[in-house]
């Protein structure tokens, strides 16, 4: 017929294949977690930007978003990596270039940044669905804007946004993987290397890919705890 | 109680209210009708101070809304107001959403702003539903909510956006209730709506919108039976069938 | 100042030719699929429900590079010969993106309301039919502003078949960094022609959905 593939599974624990795929895991939930803080706070700022009254807010705001919404990630990881020490003149770019580990660092603020531009959206979105009435009927008693904000706003708002951001985080972790282009030693990277080193790509990946599901149920795991938990405790209003 | 003079209020090129002038006394409900976009949802908003206008004054018992002096804060903690679409809370139950305000703004105890909650919650008849989330309570039951938690603040006006707009027409009449009830005690009511059946019954004063401008007034009887201006008339064929 | 774009302007804008074919490619077949995928996510056989849905959950779950890898390992196995990295990109793309677009089109159906069907088969139309001219129709008008940015993701994704080597737009800017080191004109350059595109589509986008809400 054509190639005959012998499949080898031990790739996937042997020495020294095991501890690669290992090192990667641990990179890349590094990578997701402290992404995620970054794209959390950034995003949130930038979602309320967007719906601020001072019109420049607005204008930042929404450049950033269409900016890092419209290029490609891995494009935008490509020019900071590279392209990023360069900016700034000669003599800085040598030491920055010169920093070990540098693909990994730029690697988390780029995919932190870029995420941030979609929590963003989802942030917008979010406030805009809260209707203006809304906003009235808690004025109408009484409440002063920040307490307006405060007891009834942001908590409905976050209840409306905490599916979208669910997404979001499982996505980070799944974008994490085009940090291997530059080289950062995470998941996929490591099952390449196994192959490039055992020719055995098939079973590298194949696991590869169960680590990911595996990681993706843990994520909804922990936000379908989160969501439950906000949902009895209802009383964030106080 | 409320004075409004002159008022007019444009939206950019849209002059949404035209020279505005009306008086409500004490103890006195008025109700306004007219068709959708005459400007009366406007002007409610312009006497709590939740919408600026342009030019002419308003005074609520004494005081201006259109000076920039005046802590609309505190204004609106006497003006109650009741929405369309009820507008409760909904990660609150009935009762956390008629304590917010007594608690936050007036520095209530829990305690004593649970007691007021549920003795309105009874005068609008559902004292059983003081723990429901809004979703688990019909149109009718929110909106009776909705009432109790202006009511908590003990405003000396109360307004109210067409109020029963959004109901079924089964739960319309436990809400008119609650507002009969509201007015016949002596509340300063000012209400838009096209239930005729409510205006009858409680109203001192109808008003007729149209396009900005308070095309005819009267009391009940007189409205109703000989409308002067032919637009009133065009109106209550409409809506009287 | 932009002297490496302007000299190597042919080769990168072939790489923009390359990846325009692939976007193409797995549009043209992962929407067909998608459609296949949404009609198999609403079934009520389980024989047929079961499989698409873990079909669907699982794709959705690993990232696309893993999945460019995946078939790229496999597809030699199964026929027996090593794979060119464009038709190993367009097998992978389709079957990742039919998943999306999958769920977007399953959203779709099941906005049509239950009376249009109803008022389909109550004519005598078969399923196939109902299926062909009411269902699919509908809801494919519903969902075009929600497939356009889907399809926009699908445009930016193309460039991750950089990892199996194939010689789209980024991977050329790349091969021309590597001699002349102009990184900044280079991926700048790389951006630009990305953001113009993918700003304009989403223009389009909009555009629809406007249309969409006055009744289209």
């Amino acid at each position: 017929m054509g190639l005959a593939y012998e499949f080898d599974w031990s790739v996937l624990w042997r020495n020294p294949y095991g501890m690669y795929l290992l090192q990667g895991i641990w990179v890349t939930i590094k990578m997701g977690l402290i992404g995620w803080i970054i794209a959390l706070s950034l995003g949130v700022l930038i979602g309320t930007m967007r719906i601020s009254p001072w019109r420049w807010l607005r204008f930042l705001g929404g450049a950033y978003v269409e900016v890092f919404r419209n290029i490609p990630f891995m494009v935008q990881l490509f020019f900071w990596y590279y392209a990023g020490p360069m900016i700034f003149g000669k003599s800085i770019q040598y030491q920055i270039n010169s920093i070990i580990g540098l693909n990994y660092y730029v690697a988390i603020i780029a995919l932190g940044m870029y995420t941030a531009s979609r929590v963003a959206e989802h942030t917008r979105a979010g406030f805009s669905s809260i209707s203006r009435d809304h906003h009235q009927a808690a004025l109408s008693t009484g409440l002063t804007h920040p307490q307006m904000y405060r007891y009834v706003i942001i908590p409905y708002a976050l209840r409306i946004i905490i599916p979208p951001l669910t997404t979001e985080f499982l996505t980070i972790f799944k974008n994490s993987s085009i940090a291997m282009t530059i080289g950062v030693l995470e998941t996929t990277f490591m099952s390449y290397k196994i192959d490039s080193e055992t020719f055995h790509g098939l079973e590298s990946t194949t696991g590869a890919c169960l680590i990911y599901l595996a990681l993706g149920l843990a994520v909804v795991k922990l936000m379908g705890i989160l969501e439950s938990r906000l949902k009895i405790r209802g009383t964030i209003g106080r | 109680m409320i004075q409004i003079k002159n008022i007019s209020k444009w939206y950019g090129d849209f002059n949404v209210l035209k020279d505005i002038n009306e008086e409500v006394k004490q103890g006195q409900t008025v109700v306004v009708c007219g068709p959708s976009g005459s400007g009366k949802s406007t002007l409610l908003r312009c006497i709590n101070g939740l919408e600026p206008f342009q030019s002419g004054e308003i005074f609520v018992d004494g005081v201006s809304v259109g000076d920039s002096a005046t802590d609309l804060y505190k204004l609106r903690t006497e003006i109650g107001m009741v929405f369309q679409r009820f507008e409760l809370y909904p990660h609150m139950t009935a009762l956390q959403n008629i304590t917010l305000a007594p608690i936050k703004v007036r520095n209530k105890s829990k305690k004593g702003a649970k007691a007021k909650a549920m003795e309105l919650l009874e005068r609008v008849g559902i004292p059983d539903k003081a723990n429901a989330y809004p979703a688990n309570l019909s149109g009718g039951q929110q909106q009776r909510v909705a009432i109790a938690r202006s009511l908590a603040m003990e405003p000396k006006i109360m307004m109210f956006d067409e109020p029963t707009s959004a109901l079924d027409p089964e739960m319309i009449k436990e809400v008119l209730e609650v507002m009969i009830n509201l007015s016949k005690s002596g509340m300063t009511m000012i209400v838009v709506t096209h239930e005729m059946g409510f205006a009858r019954e409680v109203a001192d004063e109808i008003i007729f919108m149209d396009e900005g401008s308070i095309v005819e007034r009267g009391t009940d009887i007189s409205f109703f039976q000989n409308p002067e201006s032919p637009r009133t008339k065009d109106f209550l064929d409409k809506i009287l069938i | 100042m932009f002297d490496a774009v302007v000299n190597n302007f042919p080769f990168l804008m072939g790489g923009f030719w390359v990846t325009v074919k692939l976007a193409f490619f797995a549009l043209a077949g992962g929407i067909p699929l998608g459609i296949l995928v949404g009609l198999g996510r609403i079934s009520r056989k389980k024989w047929v429900y079961y499989p698409v849905t873990f079909y669907v959950n699982l794709i959705r779950n690993i990232p696309l590079i893993l999945v460019i890898f995946w078939f790229y390992f496999v597809m030699p196995i199964i026929i027996g010969s090593p794979l060119d990295p464009f038709p190993s990109a367009v097998i992978s793309f389709i079957i990742f993106e039919a998943t999306y677009f999958g769920e977007i089109i399953r959203a779709g159906y099941q906005s049509v309301s239950k009376g249009q069907i109803e008022a389909g088969y109550s004519t005598g139309l078969n399923y196939i039919q109902t299926t062909r001219y009411i269902l699919i129709p509908i809801a494919l008008r519903r969902m075009l502003p929600s497939m356009i940015t889907q399809a926009i993701v699908t445009y930016q994704d193309t460039c991750l078949a950089f990892v199996i080597g194939l010689p789209e737009l980024i991977r050329r800017a790349t091969i021309v960094d590597n001699l002349e080191v102009r990184s900044v004109q280079l991926y700048g350059f790389v951006a630009v022609v990305f953001f113009i595109t993918c700003y304009i589509g989403s223009l389009m986008s909009r555009r629809f959905e406007v249309k969409e809400q006055e009744g289209g």
